[in-house]
């Protein structure tokens, strides 16, 4: 392996493994210094990503001032050895001659060898990512130095700290979906083990297991997506890539691919594939209906909590979604599914958030809801929206991680305490805490000119362009719109009775139909109506409005639960539990520290990164986002007055309604929700989720459970057995020739063999 | 004669327990450890002289020839030509190295445990391997029916005697369970062997001759030829089903496992259940293509049912070990599947699976035993927070749950994969069209497994070892589990306890893990954990040695397949296009004989 700067990308991973299995390995004799390892890893993998950013920056260079340009795309990568290859992997194929699919020139079909290369990527997406993953990383990791330092526990929650950035960065470099899928559920496995940390604790071990429980659905539907991309595709590499013999395979998000405007499936298959990866995105990014499991996620330590569950792992299904970004675009009913998914969970994950009394669930609603943000923006399908939920994304880390951090440093103060009811005033005890808590409050609540104001702006910015397609230039028009999508010709047509079976190849089943051509390829396509029907016709300006406003109202709810948070706790008389003892004062500076790196980052990357609009024209250049369908629909970078001052409104009114009900007050005196009546039952009770769960599904399935092992028991085993008696019966007449000695039964048995044998060979003696 | 050629180092390396159980009965006097020590020796020389072997073997069994091959004239009189004819392929090497590897999981397992009859114990076990290692060395179809059928002996003894309360009933049901299958199954082989003498002249029992042979004169395979290849396929199908198990033939191996002493556990879930689709691919995929490949839908259903059957009974389970050995029911449905998808993919995958499960059912049973010799009960209810008491035994349970469940990065995962997206293939695009609903069906059925699998598993990991430490009931002269405090630290209800005051902690260092493993624990685990990351990170080290095997063996029942099955609605495909089949099927190429794969469909009795 030639050393470059793409093989520099193996040690962001490599670091942090390496730090988990020297803490593996050292284990105790490393006494209070458990920590070292990891930090040391994570710190030097956060340095090797920078270096990489800058790098991955340099090459995109400073194509971004005139937005018709194509941008080209920067991607790098690094293969590091053959996982398994199984050549020619398909059999009982119809005969290549038969295949009267007119196969468009230049498509290279693989033949279907099953070849998974252990292959990283850089690009532009992946370099942002890895900085946020590695740099929050390090922060939540010195945090845990103070928060950790006298649990006996703490070799082996520093090992899985950085066990999960090691996987969580290949998850975002790698370059195949094999790969994809392997640390989708690897950063499933880390984050099973850091719920379950405090295994004594029956709720952990319980929380640990339903959330490994529920991420299993939603890896059901990727491991299902992936086998109907090798089957549609005929390969699961992102890239380009040539086969040991000299076949050339099209990456499914490879360059090529990319740049032929109808290099994808569309249609049933498209919209299948689609639909299975938002599966698999709402398990990993706890969006409804798998959202279950992240509020009861929040029995791992907290800053474990800070790291996976609000600051990287759950923004997997993000990253997932805007890799694909290509594959959903000729699906807008998949898109716009993946808006209203993210838009609902928004909605009602703030009105939990808005009743619950323990702070980490408050943040915990609040991450769910931020998620169902950045889904709603990334199902808009425009440039814009896609950036807009990778900036929300990263601004989100950092506030998400500080809010979260700083409830640890309060539940550290209080001896375990974290029932908002139990303390107040906190910030006449902890003001460094009290202080970068506001901060985060102001970045989530989205007040300017924090953070989370210029991303929230600008999802609500693509969300207001789909649904005022005509206020916004003709640009916004095409945007993911169908007349710039491959039709379905081949896609569902095997599924459907009256149409003629197509033997399918791998790779045969794009058909290439490009409308843009003056001759189409297909006769069929003249007959297609350019209504748009099933689930496409989702995609209408009247839904983006129904979106909008949705986020507009979840903007409002979202000051509101946030400043009731900082209220009940921060604000009021002095109250302190008993549980706290002597530890009621600020935290150590290894925990206040990151806090306040963190604070600076929320209020301030916000800002620079929308002035100067370098992460927008920085993502830009991912492969994924130059996709024709996608790169058209890039606008000029401009400040939206009329949805900012909308934002700014809701945001305001939420923080004033909070004020009202709770500043200054006792945190234990009666709650708002007091007005809400019915409502107020149904939000603490998370809509009942859980119940209608349990009754529709985990009881009925332990019933069949049960039922199953009766059948086994009863009827199954029992016709064994009772076959069985027969032969005894047979022996109440001939007993004498039972002695019971089961080596005698097994002589006769060979004995009457081979006198069948002997009778048979004599019978056809030559 | 050379002593270290290839073929009297395999004769060895199967010979090498035998001796060894020789060696345990003579030093039977001197006490326990000394026959323990003797049979641990064993396995230890007879796993150095099959790795030697293995790696002696891989170049010629990459490329797909037979190594080792050694033929002694056995019974050659008259029509009679039954050889002693043993050698390793591309199908048989890695179970063979599964053998040995699990022989020594087997005696280290049972090192405490096995106090009384220490000399029949360990001489059994050795018996037991030298049969495991010839049935995969076998080329001889009465060769391997006496291997075959010697492994029953041994185990029959071990569950019968070392086993628990109801071992008798437990015995005796394995036994006349699988011996019946096995004798329908040599009926079936034996009019393989007929036929093919009909047709040559000599009764070869020769595994490789008979494939050829019956290559160039299928098994009539319509009316008016009986339906003798159905009738065949049938009684092998029998023998192979019983001993996978597939469903419904099954519910000997739950009883088995229950009632065996941990030793005898591992090696009948760890090798003994793969002679099943061993057996298939050996026999009926290759010799017996027309029928195996009308049957496949049938065998694939019963794979997925299999799958979710086994989650589901695994589900309901109270005893830990019964619970276990029902996943090993769900995990060989998916070989099962693998193999009834025929592709290349979904086979590979099933074959590698065959030793992924070996590894993790032979590590999750062996734990089970090192729980029940610590506790005394296998009963999930009376288990709990044994992490905290046995972190490393936890950690060990673990890894092979993880393995067991498909998580990807561990072996598990590969096998489980492929199957699953061969399957996949052969719904999308390698059915005709009236089948293809039903066998998405099936593969997206079969995906549901991953789920369930993962549910039973981690609900027994949570019961078993985590929560509050649970005082085990009487614990005859073991050291008694610091736990006490531990249980009553329980109730400190929330997350982070804080600082000082001695008070509470939560992490496992705070208990004393008396209770964690031994050395011999960690000689038993240690070399399975090995092979389940190994595996899982460098399949490629595994899949490649036996690809040319493996695609030999399937591709005249693929290519039957494509011919009955793969071919567009409503027309049956000409023998034109059935060659082309054929051709295009890189198995075909390897297979060295002359081309039989479209002959002979005329040939009447």
């Amino acid at each position: 392996m030639q050393f470059s700067v793409a093989n520099l990308l193996v040690l962001v991973p490599l670091l942090p493994l390496l730090g988990a299995v020297c803490t593996v390995l050292l284990g105790r004799r490393l006494g209070p210094r458990a920590h070292l390892p990891a930090v040391a890893g994570i710190g030097a993998a956060a340095v090797v990503a920078l270096l990489l950013l800058l790098v991955t920056a340099n090459q995109v260079g400073g194509r971004h001032a005139d937005p018709t340009h194509p941008v080209e795309s920067v991607e790098m990568i690094s293969t590091l050895w053959q996982w398994a290859t199984v050549v020619d992997a398909r059999s009982g194929d119809l005969p290549a001659a038969e295949a009267g699919v007119p196969m468009a020139p230049g498509t290279a079909v693989s033949g279907g060898t099953f070849s998974v290369p252990i292959a990283l990527r850089l690009d532009p997406l992946t370099a942002t990512l890895l900085m946020v993953i590695t740099g929050v990383g390090l922060l939540v990791a010195i945090y845990s130095i103070g928060y950790m330092h006298d649990d006996p526990g703490s070799p082996r929650f520093f090992a899985l700290v950085a066990m999960f950035v090691f996987s969580m960065s290949m998850l975002v470099a790698a370059s195949n979906f094999l790969l994809v899928y392997v640390f989708w559920e690897a950063v499933g496995a880390c984050s099973y083990l850091l719920i379950g940390f405090w295994y004594t604790k029956p709720e952990a071990a319980r929380a640990a297991k339903k959330a490994f429980l529920v991420n299993r659905v939603g890896d059901f539907g990727l491991a299902i997506a992936v086998f109907l991309l090798w089957m549609t595709y005929g390969t699961l590499n992102f890239h380009d890539t040539h086969l040991a013999d000299g076949t050339f395979v099209e990456g499914i998000l490879g360059q090529t691919r990319i740049a032929d405007e109808a290099g994808y499936v569309a249609g049933a298959v498209g919209t299948a594939i689609c639909l299975l990866m938002l599966l698999a995105a709402c398990g990993k990014s706890a969006q409804m209906p798998l959202h279950v499991w992240l509020p009861d996620a929040m029995e791992g330590p907290t800053p474990a909590s800070a790291l996976i569950h609000a600051a990287t792992m759950v923004t997997a299904g993000i990253y997932l979604i805007t890799r694909s970004a290509p594959l959903f675009m000729g699906c807008p009913g998949a898109l716009t599914m993946v808006s209203i998914v993210g838009a609902t969970t928004a909605l009602v994950a703030a009105l939990i958030a808005t009743v619950q009394n323990d702070l980490k669930r408050v943040l915990a609603y609040s991450t769910i809801s931020q998620l169902g943000y950045m889904f709603v923006a990334l199902g808009t399908g425009t440039m814009l929206g896609f950036t807009a939920a990778i900036f929300h994304l990263v601004t989100h880390a950092f506030f998400k991680a500080l809010l979260f951090l700083g409830a640890g440093s309060v539940m550290h103060a209080m001896g375990g305490v974290i029932d908002m009811r139990r303390f107040g005033g906190l910030r006449h005890v902890m003001p460094i805490t009290a202080g970068t808590f506001l901060v985060g409050a102001f970045a989530l609540a989205g007040v300017p000119p924090f953070a989370g104001f210029f991303s929230k702006d600008e999802i609500l910015a693509s969300l207001h362009a789909k649904a005022h397609p005509e206020a916004h230039g003709s640009d916004h028009a095409a945007a993911g719109s169908a007349g710039e999508r491959p039709r379905d010709l081949a896609g569902g047509a095997g599924l459907v009775a009256n149409v003629p079976v197509r033997p399918f190849r791998p790779g045969s089943m794009i058909t290439r139909v490009s409308l843009s051509d003056a001759h189409d390829v297909s006769p069929e396509a003249h007959g297609v109506s350019p209504e748009k029907v099933g689930l496409d016709a989702l995609d209408h300006p009247s839904t983006w409005r129904l979106l909008f406003w949705m986020s507009l109202l979840t903007a409002g709810l979202t000051a509101f639960y946030t400043f009731r948070a900082v209220f009940m706790t921060f604000t009021g008389p002095v109250r302190i539990p008993k549980e706290a003892g002597h530890h009621a004062h600020e935290s150590p500076p290894a925990m206040t520290n990151p806090l306040l790196i963190l604070a600076a980052l929320s209020a301030f990357s916000g800002l620079v990164l929308f002035v100067t609009n370098a992460l927008s024209n920085f993502l830009a250049a991912t492969p994924s986002l130059t996709a024709p369908a996608v790169a058209r629909t890039a606008v000029p970078h401009v400040f939206h007055w009329d949805i900012a001052i909308q934002g700014t409104l809701a945001a305001a009114i939420g923080i004033a309604v909070a004020a009202i009900g709770h500043l200054g007050r006792r945190s234990d005196s009666p709650q708002m929700e007091r007005y809400l009546g019915p409502l107020g039952a149904l939000f603490a009770n998370k809509f009942y989720l859980d119940q209608i769960y349990a009754a529709l599904i985990v009881k009925p399935l332990e019933a069949l459970a049960m039922v199953t092992a009766f059948f086994d028991r009863a009827i199954v085993d029992g016709t064994v057995d009772a076959i069985g008696q027969v032969p005894l019966a047979w022996g109440s007449a001939i007993r004498r020739m039972q002695s019971g000695l089961v080596q005698r039964y097994a002589l006769a048995g060979v004995v009457g063999v081979l006198a069948i044998v002997l009778a048979l060979a004599w019978q056809l003696r030559p | 004669m050379n002593p270290f050629s290839p073929a009297n180092h395999l004769i060895l390396v199967i010979l090498t327990p035998l001796v060894g159980a020789l060696a345990a009965w003579l030093l039977g006097s001197r006490g326990v450890s000394a026959v323990r020590q003797s049979a641990a020796v064993t396995t230890l020389i007879t796993l150095t002289g099959a790795v030697l072997l293995i790696l002696r073997a891989l170049p010629a069994v990459s490329a797909g020839h037979a190594f080792a091959v050694s033929e002694g004239p056995w019974l050659v009189d008259g029509p009679f030509d039954i050889r002693f004819s043993l050698g390793l392929d591309g199908l048989s090497i890695w179970l063979f190295g599964l053998s040995a590897l699990l022989s020594v999981t087997a005696v280290m397992v049972s090192w405490e445990a096995i106090k009384e009859k220490p000399v029949g114990f360990y001489a059994l076990l050795l018996i037991l391997e030298s049969a495991m290692l010839g049935v995969f060395a076998a080329r001889d179809v009465m060769l391997f029916y006496v291997f075959f059928e010697f492994t029953l002996v041994p185990l029959f003894f071990l569950i019968g005697i070392w086993g628990h309360d109801d071992r008798r009933r437990a015995a005796v049901k394995f036994f006349i369970y699988t011996l019946a299958g096995s004798v329908l199954a040599f009926l079936g082989l034996l009019t393989i062997v007929l036929w093919n003498a009909s047709h040559t002249g000599t009764l070869s029992f020769d595994i490789a001759k008979l494939t050829a042979g019956l290559a160039a004169h299928p098994l009539p395979m319509d009316a008016r030829g009986g339906w003798l290849q159905w009738w065949v396929f049938l009684a092998l199908f029998a023998g192979f089903a019983v001993k996978v198990p597939i469903v419904p033939f099954h519910t000997w191996l739950p009883l088995a496992h229950v009632e065996a002493p941990t030793g005898a556990s591992v090696d009948l879930a760890g090798v003994l259940l793969k002679i099943g689709i061993y057996g298939f691919l050996r026999f009926s995929l290759p010799m017996l293509p027309e029928a195996t490949a009308a049957a496949a839908p049938w065998i694939l259903g019963l794979g997925v049912i299999g799958i979710l059957y086994g989650a589901l009974v695994a589900l309901a389970q109270s005893d830990l070990k019964r619970l276990i050995a029902y996943s090993s029911v769900s995990h060989m449905g998916y070989c099962v599947m693998g193999i009834a998808a025929l592709e290349p993919v979904a086979v590979e995958g099933a074959t590698l699976q065959l030793i992924n499960h070996g590894l993790s059912a032979a590590g999750l049973f062996a734990l089970v035993g090192m729980i029940y010799e610590r506790y005394h009960t296998r009963s999930i209810a009376n288990l709990g927070g044994i992490a905290a008491r046995a972190p490393w035994l936890a950690f060990m349970f673990l890894l092979f749950t993880f393995s067991s469940i498909g998580l990807p990065g561990l072996n598990g995962f590969v096998g489980e994969f492929m199957v699953l997206l061969g399957s996949f293939q052969r719904a999308w695009s390698g059915v005709a069209f009236e089948w293809r609903s039903s066998y998405l069906t099936m593969a997206v059925a079969s995906v549901v497994g991953v789920v369930l699998g993962a549910w039973y598993m981690l609900w027994a990991v949570e019961r078993v070892f985590f929560g509050a430490s649970r005082q085990p009931p009487a614990d005859h002269g073991h050291a008694p589990p610091s736990s006490a405090d531990h249980g009553a630290s329980g109730d400190d209800s929330h997350g982070h306890g804080g600082h000082g005051d001695g008070g509470h902690d939560h992490g496992p260092a705070a208990a004393e893990p008396t209770d964690d493993l031994r050395w011999y624990e960690w000689a038993a685990l240690a070399p399975l954990a090995l092979f389940v990351l190994w595996i899982g990170l460098f399949p490629a080290t595994f899949l490649a040695p036996s690809a040319a095997a493996v695609r030999t063996a399937m591709a005249p029942g693929a290519a039957a397949f494509a011919a009955r099955m793969g071919a567009v609605h409503g027309s049956p495909l000409p023998q034109t296009a059935q060659a082309d089949a054929a051709t295009t099927l890189p198995g075909a190429a390897i297979v060295p004989s002359d081309p039989p794969l479209t002959a002979g469909f005329e040939r009447i009795p």
